[in-house]
């Protein structure tokens, strides 16, 4: 082709062609999402919790609920004192109890107590036959031969058995988060299918209808709106008692007035647009007007209001069983985590830290994914 | 008259609520006939009542007074489920085609709706063998079916509106604006698949323009409205070579001339001013603040649609 401004041939099937690639609209929602690291950094990070809390108990070995009190309060990285013959090493527990740590950071047994020697204030435990010395004269508690009163070499070693170390009941706290991230998840998920079924419904007939019936269908949300939040979920917490359900049911109540008020909005502006009042005029029946029509198109702002009310109610979980109304123990949430740590927060930080984390976690993925998928559906960022 | 009337509307009037008691009169007593095989324009400035007029026609808002005959049936106050079976009967063509298709819909979906709601298939696959022929009638092929509506270019998504109009095969269909929101290019395409079906079909349309120059083009019959009362109804030829009133006279006059020439010998005609509040309409005539011709009178007492010879019907009080 020498002349490069020649007319092409044209068919008419050239021209009513689209030549764009055939995309879905979940498909092009997901194009706009994936180029947002931060919203794909909090997707992959539920993903991987989702994994922790449900794969997680099967590889471990422990049981959230069982307690051992000869290793209460261990600590993730354990400061230890080298054993007598080198092998192995000496873990002094909070109980002033003499732990033996395998080479490996394994816990071995707890050392047999021989005497309490109180003159050089030292208990006497036994190891392999030899005398090994607690000197708890002053702090910080350090382990010496008693003959010689040399204090053993100490270093740190990683708590191999309890990797997140244990908790004031000896309980395992990886365990623990795993069952806790469990129950976050499972109150954030039903929450969100609670709002979603009631908060859609309720907004979209409301909407929908329009008149009368929308002045008091959005004055019931008013009400339930105008009584703070918190306070009405510890009230029915209490009237229907603590624990899991009664959570659920609480969350479930009162979360969807957000949900029904944004769907009202948009399908009361939806409702107004042509392809509404095609469907009036093709003579659709009001199920396929709502169902195919209007909640489609509303989705959008239902799926963003989900993911951001999702934090809100895992928030809500996580405090109601830190305050102690939620879950009950032994059961593990990590509200109810965190209020078993504050007992111990000076000498063990790590057992508030750690489901602390947790919370933000979690906290930040579902706001990263609901600020992505707002952008992603938004239709004037379209590219 | 020989050919029977597809539409008969009399003195057809909608009101709406605007709050604190006011009242908008976008249509006031209007009164025409539409009849089968033909198309009849109705045309006006923005906010003239011509959607209203439309959308009160095909029953999406309830009409304030007056009837609407289909094909002599009575459907100015049946409920929605007793008029669901006649909606096959009359179809709409909306003006906007990026809000008229549903966003989240295949074009397939879109087309087979009419289908569905009628019973006409059963299941969606089912509706293919009628979809395809349609698609490819509006020139469109198959291959377009599962595209978006968003795809599509604006031609083409009028194009799948008109399709998703006529599969009903309907015998009224009323056009509002349709070529309106379309680039001058394509307005012909679309207009031109309109005739094609009315000489395949005998499909009768209302035609909604404001431009005069189409209407012309696609009407039997036109009618001028103005503030929700029709001023002027004739045979389409003879609105632009004998417009009587004095508004039809200045929207003739809005319409721009190629030659340079005959636009300048063009008699200066344009219409001052700006259209009243249809809340609270001028006494009397209407277009009284506005005629160039007002007499005393205008302002006074209304003039009545009446035949002044030929079927050409006008209101106003000059040609008394």
């Amino acid at each position: 082709m020498d002349n490069k401004w020649e007319m092409l041939p044209s068919s008419s099937e050239d021209r009513e062609k689209i030549w764009t690639k055939n995309r879905t609209f979940a498909g092009d929602v997901w194009f706009r999402f994936r180029r947002k690291p931060t919203a794909i950094a909090g997707f992959v990070l539920i993903v991987l919790l989702l994994l922790f809390a449900l794969a997680g108990p099967l590889f471990t070995d422990y049981s959230y609920s069982v307690q051992n009190l000869e290793v209460v309060n261990i600590p993730p990285v354990m400061k230890v004192f080298d054993a007598p013959d080198g092998n192995g090493s000496l873990y002094i527990t909070q109980g002033l109890k003499v732990l033996y740590v395998n080479p490996d950071g394994t816990l071995g047994d707890q050392l047999k107590k021989v005497r309490e020697d109180s003159e050089m204030s030292m208990t006497i435990y036994d190891y392999n036959g030899a005398e090994v010395g607690l000197y708890y004269g002053q702090k910080p508690y350090v382990i010496a031969d008693p003959a010689t009163k040399v204090i053993y070499p100490s270093s740190t070693v990683r708590n191999a058995s309890y990797l997140l170390g244990t908790d004031s009941l000896g309980r395992d706290i990886l365990t623990r988060l795993m069952y806790g991230i469990r129950v976050s998840l499972l109150v954030a998920f039903i929450a969100a299918a609670v709002n979603m079924v009631i908060g859609v419904l309720y907004g979209g007939i409301s909407g929908y209808l329009g008149g009368n019936v929308d002045t008091v269908l959005m004055r019931v949300v008013d009400i339930i709106n105008t009584i703070p939040l918190t306070l009405y979920v510890i009230l029915i917490v209490v009237l229907l008692g603590s624990g899991l359900q009664s959570i659920i049911v609480a969350l479930g109540s009162v979360y969807w007035v957000d949900m029904a008020r944004v769907v009202r909005g948009q399908v009361l502006s939806l409702k107004q647009q042509e392809f509404v009042l095609a469907a009036k005029t093709i003579g659709s029946s009001t199920k396929t007007i709502l169902f195919q029509h209007l909640i489609p198109n509303a989705m959008g702002s239902i799926l963003v209001t989900v993911t951001m009310l999702i934090p809100s109610a895992i928030f809500m979980e996580a405090f109601l069983s830190f305050l102690g109304i939620g879950l009950q123990p032994p059961l593990a949430s990590l509200g109810t985590m965190c209020n078993d740590a504050t007992a111990n927060l000076r000498t063990c930080p790590y057992q508030m830290f750690i489901p602390a984390l947790g919370i933000c976690l979690i906290m930040f993925a579902f706001n990263f994914v609901g600020d992505g998928l707002r952008d992603a559906l938004d239709p004037k960022l379209k590219k | 008259m020989s050919e029977t009337a597809m539409l008969e509307v009399k003195n057809l009037t909608k009101h709406f609520k605007a709050g604190r008691g006011q009242v908008v009169h976008a249509v006031d007593n209007v009164s025409f006939v539409l009849k089968k095989g033909k198309t009849l324009g109705l045309v006006g400035e923005s906010g003239c009542g011509k959607s209203s007029c439309a959308r009160t026609v095909i029953r999406i808002y309830e009409p304030t007074e007056g009837t609407i005959l289909l094909d002599g049936q009575d459907i100015s106050h049946m409920k929605q489920r007793e008029l669901k079976p006649l909606r096959r009967k009359m179809q709409m063509i909306f003006q906007d085609p990026y809000a008229s298709l549903n966003a989240r819909m295949t074009v397939r979906d879109i087309i087979a709706e009419p289908l569905l709601a009628h019973g006409v298939v059963k299941k969606k696959d089912q509706a293919n063998e009628l979809v395809y022929p349609m698609l490819e009638r509006v020139g469109l092929t198959k291959e377009h079916a599962n595209r978006y509506a968003h795809e599509f270019s604006g031609g083409q998504r009028q194009r799948v509106g008109i399709a998703r109009a006529l599969i009903l095969q309907p015998e009224l269909v009323i056009c509002d604006e349709p070529i309106s929101a379309l680039d001058v290019s394509i307005q012909a395409q679309v207009i031109n698949l309109l005739r094609d079906f009315q000489e395949e079909k005998g499909v009768s349309y209302l035609f909604i323009a404001h431009d005069l120059s189409m209407v012309r083009y696609v009407s039997d019959d036109v009618g001028v409205m103005y503030l929700g009362q029709l001023v002027e109804v004739c045979e389409s030829g003879e609105i632009y070579k004998n417009p009587l009133h004095p508004y039809t006279k200045g929207l003739l006059g809005s319409i721009p001339i190629a030659n340079p020439r005959l636009a300048r010998e063009k008699e200066k005609s344009s219409i001052e001013g700006d259209i009243p509040s249809p809340i609270a309409p001028p006494s009397g005539c209407r277009f009284h603040t506005r005629c160039p011709f007002a007499r005393p009178e205008c302002g006074e007492r209304a003039p009545v649609l009446k035949d002044v010879g030929g079927g050409h019907m006008v209101a106003c009080h000059l040609y008394g």
